[in-house]
C-alpha cells in the first residue's frame, strides 16, 4: 500500500503515463485502447487501477505517473463514494494540475441531481478540470480519449510554455451560482 | 454547407493557391541530414539537460524527506506553487534550443511549414464565415425593406383616418342629424298636405241640399251635421295605429259616413275587428 508521489521519479524521454482509476472497470479498457491508438508522437502508457492506494508490489517498476484520471459513473452511488475514498489516499502534490475527473452518464434523466452537484463541488474545491464523456459509442470514447490526451501532454511537460498547474487553473471546474446568491468557487 | 458549395469553395481556394504558388520559393528538400557535428552537439546538450534534471530530482527528494508531512491546506499549497511558478517565469530568459545554425534551420523549416498549413486553414475558415455573413446581411436587408414598406402603408392609413376624424367632429355629426330630421319632417308634412288636398278634391263630404236629396230623404237618417271628412277618418286611424300599436282599433260612431267606410274596407285599406263590427282599424302595410 503505497501512495504515489508526483515527482519522486525521473521522467522518461518522450513518454507520458496516465493512470485511470475506475471502480467498475467498464470504461477503462476502451478508453485505454483509444488513447494508445490516437497518440503517435509520444509513447503513452496507460495504467489501470480500481482504486487507490495502489498495491506496493509494483512500486519499483512503476514509472512516474503524470496524470491521474478518476472515472466516475453517475449512474451508481458507489462510484462516487469509492472515488472520494481514493482521493484521500492521493498525495496532495497531485492536485496541482495532475488530476482530472471524467464523468459519464450526466445526460441520463434518472440520475439524481445531487450526485453531479456534489461531484462538481468536489472538483471545484480541488481546482481540477471536470470532463464529461459519453461512453456508449465509439466516437464518444475516442473524443474522451482525445481530451484526456491533451491534458496528459500538458501535465507530462511535453507542451512548451504550459505547465499542468497553469492548465488546471484555466480549466478548473467551477460550480454554478447557488440559488440564494452565494458564489461557489 | 452542401457538397456543391463545398466544391465551389475548394475550387476557389485551389485557384488562389495556384496564383501565389508561383511566387513561393521551391519546397525545401525533405529532411536533409544534419551533419555529424550538429548531431553530436545536440547530444551533448541533451546530456547536460539530463544531468540538470537529475540534480533537480535529488534536490526534490531531499526537500521531500526534510519537510515534515504537514498537509498544507489545498489552496495554500496552490498559492505557493503558483507564486513559485510565476517567479520562475519572470526570472527565466528566453534562450535558443542550440546555437548550431543547422539545427535551427531544420527546426525553423518544420515550424514554418506547420504554420503555413494552419494559416491556410484559417484563411478558408474566415472566407467561409465572411460569405455566410454576407448572405445574412442580404437577407436582413430584404427583411428591413419589407418592414419599411409595411410601416409606410400603416402611417398612410393612420393619416387618412386622422383626417377623417377631424372632418367628422361631434358638432358636424349633430348638425347632419338635425338636417336629416328636418328633411324627413318636411317630407312628411308635404305628404300629408298632398294627401289632404287629394282627399279634399276627390272625396268630399256629402253636401246638404244637393239635387235629388229631397227625394231620398228617408234614406238618410244619420245626422249630416257632424260627419267627419275622409281625411279626418284616415288621420284617426293612422294616429291610433302609430300611437297604440297594441290596440289599433277605432270605434266607429255615427259621424263616420258608411260609404267611405265601405270604400276603405273594400280596397283593403282598413279592416273590421273580427268580433266586433263597430271597430275598425288600418290594415298593416308594413
Amino acid at each position: 500500500m503505497s501512495s504515489i508521489k508526483p515527482f519522486s521519479k525521473l521522467p522518461q524521454l518522450n513518454t507520458a503515463n496516465v493512470l485511470l482509476v475506475e471502480n467498475e472497470g467498464k470504461l477503462q479498457n476502451d478508453l485505454a485502447d483509444a488513447i494508445v491508438q490516437q497518440e503517435n508522437n509520444v509513447n503513452v502508457t496507460v495504467r489501470l487501477a480500481r482504486g487507490l492506494p495502489l498495491p506496493a508490489e509494483n512500486e519499483e517498476n512503476r514509472p512516474r505517473i503524470d496524470l491521474v484520471v478518476f472515472i466516475v459513473h453517475l449512474s451508481s452511488e458507489l462510484s462516487l463514494v469509492s472515488t472520494e475514498n481514493s482521493l484521500k489516499q492521493l498525495d496532495t502534490g497531485y492536485f496541482l494540475g495532475k488530476v482530472c475527473f471524467l464523468v459519464t452518464g450526466a445526460r441520463c434523466g434518472l440520475v439524481p441531481d445531487e450526485r453531479l452537484v456534489s461531484l462538481r463541488k468536489l472538483a471545484g474545491s480541488l481546482h481540477c478540470p471536470l470532463l464529461f464523456a459519453e461512453d456508449q459509442t465509439r466516437e464518444g470514447v475516442s473524443t474522451a480519449a482525445q481530451r484526456v490526451l491533451k491534458i496528459l501532454r500538458v501535465s507530462a511537460g511535453l507542451v512548451p510554455m504550459v505547465t499542468g498547474l497553469y492548465l488546471s487553473s484555466l480549466t478548473r471546474c467551477t460550480v454554478p451560482l447557488d440559488s440564494d446568491g452565494s458564489v461557489q468557487d | 454547407m452542401d457538397p456543391d458549395e463545398l466544391l465551389k469553395n475548394a475550387k476557389a481556394l485551389s485557384k488562389q493557391m495556384s496564383e501565389y504558388q508561383g511566387i513561393l520559393p521551391p519546397d525545401p528538400p525533405v529532411s536533409k541530414q544534419c551533419s555529424e557535428a550538429a548531431w553530436e552537439e545536440l547530444l551533448v546538450e541533451c546530456d547536460e539537460q539530463f544531468n540538470y534534471m537529475q540534480q533537480l530530482q535529488n534536490d526534490i527528494a531531499v526537500t521531500d524527506a526534510d519537510s515534515s508531512e504537514n498537509q498544507l491546506n489545498e489552496t495554500e499549497n496552490r498559492i505557493n506553487t503558483l507564486t513559485a511558478e510565476l517567479k520562475q517565469w519572470e526570472e527565466s530568459e528566453p534562450r535558443l534550443l542550440s546555437v548550431n545554425p543547422e539545427v535551427l534551420l531544420s527546426v525553423g523549416r518544420e515550424e514554418l511549414s506547420q504554420l503555413n498549413a494552419q494559416l491556410e486553414m484559417v484563411l478558408s475558415c474566415c472566407q467561409a464565415k465572411r460569405d455566410k455573413l454576407r448572405e445574412i446581411l442580404k437577407s436582413e436587408r430584404k427583411w428591413l425593406e419589407e418592414k419599411e414598406e409595411v410601416l409606410r402603408a400603416a402611417t398612410e392609413q393612420v393619416k387618412a383616418l386622422q383626417e377623417e376624424n377631424e372632418r367628422l367632429s361631434e358638432t358636424s355629426v349633430l348638425l347632419d342629424m338635425k338636417k336629416k330630421l328636418k328633411k324627413m319632417k318636411d317630407f312628411q308634412d308635404n305628404l300629408l298636405s298632398t294627401l289632404s288636398d287629394i282627399l279634399q278634391e276627390h272625396f268630399p263630404l256629402p253636401q246638404e241640399g244637393e239635387n235629388g236629396n229631397k227625394r231620398k230623404k228617408k234614406f238618410r237618417p244619420e245626422p249630416r251635421g257632424d260627419l267627419i271628412s275622409l281625411h279626418d277618418i284616415l288621420e284617426l286611424l293612422m294616429n291610433k295605429t302609430v300611437e297604440t300599436p297594441h290596440e289599433p282599433y277605432v270605434v266607429m260612431n255615427e259621424s263616420f259616413w258608411p260609404p267611405y267606410i265601405e270604400m276603405l274596407l273594400r280596397y283593403g285599406i282598413a279592416s273590421r275587428h273580427p268580433d266586433d263590427s263597430v271597430k275598425i282599424r288600418l290594415e298593416s302595410f308594413y
